[in-house]
């Protein structure tokens, strides 16, 4: 029954982009939220095996990327004294490298996904602590990523106050949503007469 | 590890290179513009629900107060109506002398009003959702404005609505001057919006270049996205950095209290 359990979690995942839509934001956090699809994808990889996780993670990040990355910005022009004063800036800027490319958040979910298979057998015993944990330091990890690498494509690396706070407050909430969402993945696994195996990538767990 | 495993991996990390180095531009913009299509009720119905919420927590007006301040409202607009049909006449006379005397006809902007739904849920880009599309005639990179100034660019556009980068964010850069001057620079926000309120920074300016504070910038229409002569904010102070100088401007307008827009399409003039 397992491709039932996969199909169902990733209409879930399908779902939560919508249901982002309608999650409000904390104005003094920075607008700090809970970040659904990001979430849930870090949950559902501690009951997936390796190659569903790398599907959801490809699905995730391609969505998440889609909706959320800008367009590359049409090149704005310098003249005159400000062309002179700056000439080899000018042609960085007007290329517009300072944007992230389409599909970094694939690979980013796909190696916090891996680590988070390191705790598989802890989804199979129904233990949540540690796994909640996990799924707020795997948000921490993705945003503050995220954040370094739009820098160092940016060639300036900036960290006001501001960052810390939505940064963990996003990560705090990642963390306030996760039982929740172990629970439904618990239920639907449930239903659906799902075993989470726990074979991990290297690890192999016999416990109950 | 498992062969299936194994397996798994380098597929995916194919697909990734695929994605990195065999996907143009205008695919990825189309793939952008679907998921904006598909998630486009989503994000109408969120921001309904959002404005339902907060008036439903919101205290109650006085009815007489509203009333009041309906009356006042309608009088202002009957006023306006007026001054907007004598600036109309103006502009046709304006527009008729031009031709007349045989100069290159100035490029006359089309507006199309749109009514911001909400900001967008993006983590480091500062943006807005506007109730207005390409069914609206609404394009990517057009510029978006207020009464007080420019408020940013349209960026992703979807059928019924548009994300708008603010000019508050660092990747909306506009080519400005400072007004009565022929200082010239780039302005753009700050990384994120992460200060309570961030300030612009006009860039790459003569570091020999004297400016006032409290001195105007205004859009030079240099770059073709954005027209001429849009008001951009006030200079706060000067900082001088390695090669070229560098102004912290005040933006134009609070950006976080903005409900309405205007989206500037701009129109190809005759001779």
């Amino acid at each position: 029954m397992s491709i039932f359990y996969y199909i169902a979690v990733w209409v879930l995942l399908a779902f939560s982009f919508g249901a982002q839509e309608f999650l409000p934001a904390i104005e003094f956090a920075h607008q700090a939220r809970v970040l659904l699809p990001p979430v849930l994808f870090f949950c559902s990889s501690l009951s997936v095996s390796f190659p569903v996780m790398l599907i959801f993670a490809f699905f995730t990040g391609f969505v998440w990327d889609a909706r959320h990355l800008p367009y590359r910005p049409d090149k704005v022009k310098f003249s005159d004294t400000s062309e002179m004063a700056m000439n080899g800036h000018a042609e960085k800027r007007e290329h517009s490298r300072g944007n992230l490319p389409p599909g970094y958040s694939i690979v980013l979910f796909g190696a916090l996904g891996t680590v988070m298979q390191g705790i598989r057998p802890l989804f199979k015993r129904g233990r949540w602590e540690l796994p909640v944990v996990m799924v707020g330091v795997a948000t921490f990890v993705w945003l503050l990523i995220e954040y370094l690498l739009m820098s160092f494509l940016r060639s300036r690396f900036y960290f006001p106050e501001g960052l810390w706070t939505k940064i963990t407050t996003d990560a705090l909430l990642a963390m306030l949503a996760a039982p929740l969402l172990l629970y439904c993945l618990h239920s639907i696994a449930r239903v659906l007469r799902f075993e989470a195996r726990s074979e991990g990538l290297t690890l192999r767990f016999h416990g109950s | 590890m498992k062969k299936i495993n194994v397996i798994a991996l380098l597929l995916f990390l194919a697909a990734v290179v695929a994605i990195f180095f065999f996907v143009d531009s205008p695919t990825t913009r189309g793939f952008q513009t679907k998921v904006m299509n598909i998630l486009s009720p989503f994000i109408r119905a969120g921001a309904v629900t959002e404005t339902e919420v907060k008036h439903a927590v919101e205290s109650p007006l006085d009815p007489g107060e509203l009333r009041r301040e309906n009356e006042r409202l309608q009088q202002k607009v009957a006023q306006l109506s007026i001054i907007a049909e004598k600036y109309n006449s103006v502009l046709d006379e304006n527009n008729k002398f031009r031709t007349l005397l045989n100069y290159r006809q100035q490029t006359p902007l089309k507006l199309t009003a749109a009514r911001v739904l909400r900001r967008s849920a993006s983590n480091w880009w500062t943006t807005l959702i506007i109730d207005k599309g390409s069914l609206d005639g609404v394009g990517t990179d057009c510029p978006v404005i207020t009464e007080s100034g420019l408020v940013g660019k349209t960026g992703k556009v979807a059928l019924n609505t548009a994300e708008v980068m603010l000019l508050t964010d660092e990747e909306c850069r506009v080519s400005a001057r400072v007004q009565g001057t022929q200082i010239k620079g780039i302005l753009s926000g700050e990384r994120g919006d992460l200060e309570v309120r961030s300030d612009l920074r006009l860039r790459f300016i003569d570091r020999m270049a004297k400016i006032e504070p409290g001195a105007k910038i205004y859009s030079t229409g240099d770059g073709g996205v954005f027209p001429a002569e849009l008001f951009l904010g006030k200079v706060k102070s000067i900082q001088m950095r390695d090669v070229a100088a560098e102004a912290v401007v005040e933006p134009p307008m609070d950006f976080s209290l903005i409900e309405d827009v205007f989206i500037v399409q701009l129109e190809t003039g005759g001779p």
